[in-house]
């Protein structure tokens, strides 16, 4: 009777798609920013199931806070793309001056956006019921403004100037800028990390932990030449590291910072997505496919996809995430 | 299909292995890896240029063995021609101007954009063509390809573009090497104006390499020594062998030239310097020009071509005719 009873209930389930892994086919959108085109795949199938044409050249895209819109930018597009995450339906388009990488901030008030060949930090009123995008404040830095993070109470932004060699800190209250630290050569991705900054230094062989308030590097983690990307695998489990020259991806303990496993993956991993069971998906920038790795078994699987992959975005099927893995973690 | 994709496998697997063990280890020891973005592309142009030179070959010269116009009867020139398409077409001279002019419109455009303009492509002037990407393309070639035929106009009509220009006409022994047979000034004039009209209309990066890959085949092709015709209708569409032979026939050497058309001649059609009817002509070169610019070495004609143009901007203009006088 029991055994019914559960069969039942998962066909329910299943019928609203709420049963974990067994739902709808997981869509992953891949940037090929030198293609002028986004490659959405069927996660399930491995396979390449629409080409998406752009403008030029999309490059970061990050989810809206309330997770009804993948937001792409093309950055010599001079676009937003606003897609519908679950069917990669487009929605909407916004002209925009040159947005290479964006994100919200965690209160979801701040769009912002930085331009890394135009030199510009926007920050932009978040977009409302209307949709419309306000300017608020720009911010010129002629020394190519890359990645950013946040601090979790939405006041700060961090952004790395790869030219310069420096984080900037810039104030969401007022606007203007807060400090500028020195952290080595050619930093490229950041995170926020319980009250420091780890930053990729693609001009070295690590990442370095920079303390926001002493504005110091504090300790130093050696992945392998040209540090690049961090991003925190959902539930904040593991923390996953690129490195361009030497082609890894290394997992980090984020409680003491020590790595843990280093995997050697040829073509330039770039940016990274999680899908719900675990796995790591990859941009592999110089060879034009997206890598799947399985942290379990260490195998990897590639995905033809188009020239220069760069910004990756995994979709969950609804009843996938745990109140401890929101997709927007995945960013 | 199956073939296409292929061969861009292992296209990629290439520019991959190429980028990754040389390039980028070279980039980081240099402290050059904001760059590696811009590097990647670069390298990817590369491979174009080699790309262009193989299929350039693999179409012409079957057909130029097939059904050749004349005997060839002076090899040393072509051998000079072939280091003319090694240099241009791996020395990436378009390719870089059009890196640099990308530089200069991205600062162009911050300033504009501070302005509050975000500057427009084909696409959002006719917001339909994101349908039709192929159709945008074609657009893309047609702007493109009236760009070079006015250039080309230029190079015959003053009196310093044809000093530059006439090392091209030199060649007595025309073959489809005789493409990238330029002066180097003359190669980076052409390089800006086209790069320059490229990056106005807003042509997509990743599209660029391919539309440089069609002109400089057909480019390629219509220089070629072969004796081929596109018929009525072909000869009005596309730049055919025996169009561009009459264009560099001995009759037609600078501001008497006809058949300016580099793709298309429907430029010269709408312009009245079409000729359709002259017969494939026996005899090529520059009668009135140095002879050093026919028969000697690279080196020779580059420095001869630049004492010709030093000639042409001292010399007062000639009653009658725009060109230089030929002392050697």
């Amino acid at each position: 009777m029991r055994g019914i009873r559960g069969s039942l209930v998962a066909l329910l389930l299943l019928s609203v798609g709420l049963l974990p892994g067994t739902a709808q086919a997981n869509l992953v959108f891949v940037l090929n920013s030198g293609e002028a085109s986004i490659s959405l795949l069927d996660a399930a199938r491995r396979e390449q199931i629409r080409r998406i044409p752009v403008l030029r050249e999309p490059h970061h895209l990050v989810l809206t806070p309330d997770g009804r819109s993948l937001v792409v930018g093309d950055s010599a597009g001079n676009e937003l793309l606003f897609f519908d995450p679950a069917t990669g339906e487009l929605q909407r388009r916004e002209r925009i001056s040159n947005p290479y990488h964006l994100d919200f901030s965690p209160d979801g008030r701040w769009l912002v956006i930085a331009s890394l060949r135009r030199g510009q930090i926007d920050i932009y009123e978040a977009p409302g019921e209307d949709g419309g995008l306000r300017l608020v404040r720009r911010h010129r830095f002629p020394h190519m403004p890359s990645h950013m993070a946040f601090s979790p109470d939405s006041r700060t932004v961090y952004l790395t100037l790869q030219g310069a060699g420096r984080v900037v800190a810039i104030s969401l209250e007022t606007m203007e800028v807060l400090w500028q630290a020195e952290v080595g050569p050619e930093p490229a991705g950041i995170l926020w990390h319980r009250g420091q900054l780890i930053v990729g230094i693609m001009g070295r062989d690590h990442f370095a932990v920079l303390d926001p308030e002493l504005r110091q590097v504090v300790r130093t983690i050696p992945i392998g030449r040209g540090a690049h990307a961090i991003f925190a695998a959902p539930g904040g489990q593991v923390l996953w590291a690129t490195s361009r020259v030497d082609s890894r991806v290394a997992a980090i303990d984020p409680e003491s910072l020590r790595v843990l496993q280093v995997f050697e993956i040829p073509g330039g991993p770039d940016c990274l997505a999680f899908d719900a069971e675990g796995r790591v998906w990859m941009t592999l920038r110089w060879v034009g496919r997206v890598g799947r790795l399985d942290p379990e078994t260490g195998q990897v699987e590639t995905i033809r996809v188009g020239r220069s992959p760069h910004g990756i975005f995994v979709h969950w099927p609804r009843g996938a995430e745990g109140p401890a893995a929101p997709p927007s973690a995945q960013r | 299909m199956k073939a296409l994709e292929i061969l861009e496998e292992a296209y990629d697997a290439l520019l991959g292995r190429l980028f990754e063990d040389a390039v980028q280890p070279a980039l980081y020891a240099l402290g050059l890896m904001h760059w590696s973005e811009s590097a990647f592309e670069w390298i990817e142009f590369s491979l174009f240029g080699l790309l262009s030179i193989v299929v350039s070959y693999a179409v012409c010269r079957p057909l130029e063995a097939w059904r050749p116009v004349e005997a060839v009867r002076d090899r040393r020139a072509i051998r000079t021609d072939i280091v003319y398409t090694l240099l241009s077409r791996l020395g990436l001279l378009p390719i870089l101007a059009f890196v640099l002019l990308s530089f200069l419109k991205i600062h162009w455009e911050g300033l504009v954009a501070d302005a509050g303009v975000i500057p427009p492509t084909l696409e959002t002037l006719l917001p339909w063509l994101r349908d039709w990407p192929l159709l945008a393309f074609l657009l893309y070639v047609v702007v493109l390809d009236f760009g070079e035929y006015w250039r080309h106009r230029f190079q015959h009509m003053f009196r310093w573009w044809w000093a530059l220009h006439s090392i091209h006409h030199a060649q007595r022994q025309m073959t489809f090497w005789t493409d990238n047979r330029n002066h180097v000034i003359d190669d980076a004039i052409a390089a800006l104006w086209f790069s320059g009209l490229a990056v106005l209309i807003g042509v997509p990066p990743a599209q660029f390499p391919l539309i440089l890959l069609i002109l400089t085949v057909i480019e390629s092709l219509s220089h070629a020594n072969a004796r081929l015709h596109f018929g009525r209708v072909g000869e009005r569409l596309i730049v055919s062998p025996r169009f561009h032979r009459v264009h560099h026939g001995e009759l037609s050497a600078g501001e008497k030239g006809r058949n300016y058309a580099v793709l298309f001649p429907v430029w010269d059609l709408l312009f009245g310097t079409a000729d359709f009817d002259s017969r494939t002509p026996a005899r090529t070169g520059d009668p009135d020009g140095p002879e050093a610019l026919a028969t000697g070495g690279w080196l020779r004609q580059q420095t001869e071509g630049l004492r010709y143009l030093m000639r042409s901007i001292a010399r007062p203009r000639r009653s009658g005719g725009s060109q230089p006088s030929g002392t050697d």
